[in-house]
């Protein structure tokens, strides 16, 4: 079996699954423009981001390296750039600053001011005009073969229920060690989902310094519960995972963590940063589907697998927790649980429930969701690809406010 | 499961009566209750405030006197991690 794919090749040699040209909104006031722009022009995708105004800087900076990030994320072939004047805004969100640092991977970035088009109807005018010169250029990439090695790979557990721990997780773990030791990348997050299993977890850490970072985020975490005066079981584990049997937080993250699989962890990262090198990493930050999706895709992932559970998600067909969040990185179902799986095939691309039945080895699962992520990789859709939702994004700004 | 477990995943509902067993057929169990697909059930005696162990791990401890056969969920077990309220 080919442990290849075909994707785009990308100036700085990453590879993308997708061939997207960004609209960045450099300021909140530009959302309107890009979103305009985006309805008119196919193969182009943007965000609606809630803004920076009054923010302190570390928020700043989460949104700041976030947008870039998503900018530098390998689907993405080209940028453009709206602002208000040049040279404008706050130090973090200055569209030079971004744009210099997404121009120095290579990818072509064009820019416009609303100050120097004069107005709205004309910056829209203008920046059609662009946007369908650059998605025509995009079309002339053609896909290549590549190999694990240039994969990169997130995983969010979501909807957990018992089958989540046993035959759901640990499914993407057996396709994170052959990732990450092919030389690819992977990564994974949740924090609060580490609470009560953060001892097994930094016995996978790389090194001394990697395990006390994991330690420290999931003491900060642990004491923001404590201190809110809360019952922290009010609020995760959700009430879907308490219909779904899941009891405690402890035994929901004892059944999380697996799902990162066996390899070292590399290191620890901030939400929206970027590695510096293949490995498995971990992202100490909040688990929302609207949220966390755009953190994968600003550290560079091409793929997130959500790995549902679904015991306590309601009717048949039901809705899926998150479709578009990732923006230009694609999100790809999954769940261990046969019966969530037959209510939401609609939505669900993969389905390991044979493990949960004993019919069916960890290896073996492994095997086939790694296989349809490599033609996930080469053009194959996922479910939620074929539904036209533009969710709401949330960045990971943790506030106070001004 | 592992040998410090004192709880059993159903990996499909079990009817009050039952006497069901692991897939490697170490323990036996009869079920004093419903349990639902996904839910636990209590392999042994678990005394008020017992660790919970699945997984091999903790996961929680009982409040109150829990018998083998029992399903065992938010209404006899409490998580001790992140409680600000304690």
């Amino acid at each position: 079996m080919n442990d290849t794919f075909i994707g785009y090749p990308r100036e700085n040699g990453t590879v993308g699954i997708r061939n997207h040209v960004f609209l960045l909104p450099v300021q909140r006031y530009m959302n309107m423009v890009t979103n305009k722009i985006c309805e008119c022009v196919p193969g182009t995708k943007t965000v609606t981001f809630t803004g920076e105004m009054g923010r302190p800087k570390t928020d700043r900076e989460v949104i700041s390296r976030t947008l870039i990030g998503l900018a530098l994320n390998p689907n993405v072939h080209s940028v453009l750039l709206i602002g208000i004047k040049r040279n404008h805004g706050y130090e973090e969100m200055r569209l030079e600053f971004m744009r210099d640092a997404i121009a120095s991977s290579g990818k072509r970035t064009e820019v416009l001011y609303l100050a120097e088009e004069e107005g709205f109807y004309n910056i829209l005018g203008k920046g059609i005009k662009i946007a369908r010169e650059m998605v025509l250029e995009a079309s002339r990439v053609f896909r290549q073969p590549f190999g694990l090695d240039t994969l990169s790979i997130a995983v969010k557990c979501g909807l957990s229920d018992a089958t989540s721990g046993i035959a759901g997780n640990p499914v993407v773990g057996r396709v994170f060690d052959k990732i990450v030791t092919a030389g690819g990348t992977a990564c994974f997050s949740e924090t609060t989902e580490v609470i009560g299993a953060e001892h097994i977890l930094v016995k996978k850490a790389c090194n001394e310094s990697v395990a006390n970072k994991i330690l420290a985020a999931v003491k900060a975490t642990e004491e923001a519960a404590l201190s809110t005066g809360e019952d922290i079981r009010k609020t995760n584990p959700i009430p879907e995972n308490i219909e779904g049997g899941i009891s405690t937080l402890e035994e929901k993250s004892l059944g999380a963590i697996v799902k990162a699989g066996s390899q070292p962890i590399t290191d620890v990262l901030q939400y929206g940063e970027q590695p510096q090198a293949p490995g498995l990493y971990f992202i100490d930050a909040w688990m929302s589907s609207i949220c966390l999706p755009v953190g994968f895709a600003a550290f560079g992932a091409q793929l997130m697998i959500f790995q549902m559970g679904g015991a306590g998600f309601p009717s048949r067909h039901p809705i899926m927790p998150a479709h578009s969040t990732g923006v230009i990185m694609p999100l790809m179902y999954m769940t261990g649980n046969p019966e969530a799986y037959e209510r939401g095939s609609d939505g669900i691309d993969f389905c390991s429930g044979e493990v949960l039945q004993g019919k069916m080895s960890l290896e073996t699962a492994g095997g086939q969701l790694l296989d349809l992520i490599l033609e996930i990789a080469s053009g194959r859709l996922t479910k939620v690809e074929t539904l036209k939702v533009q969710d709401p994004i949330e960045m990971y700004v943790k506030g106070p406010v001004f | 499961m592992k040998e410090a477990d004192n709880i059993a995943i159903a990996i499909r509902q079990i009817e009050a009566g039952e006497s069901v067993s692991d897939t490697e057929q170490k323990v036996t169990v009869v079920a004093t209750e419903t349990i639902p697909f996904g839910f636990k059930i209590a392999i042994r005696e678990i005394a008020d405030g017992d660790l919970i162990y699945k997984y091999g791990e903790p996961i929680g401890k009982s409040v109150g006197f829990i018998c083998a056969g029992q399903l065992v969920h938010v209404h006899n077990i409490v998580g001790v991690r992140g409680r600000g309220d304690l």
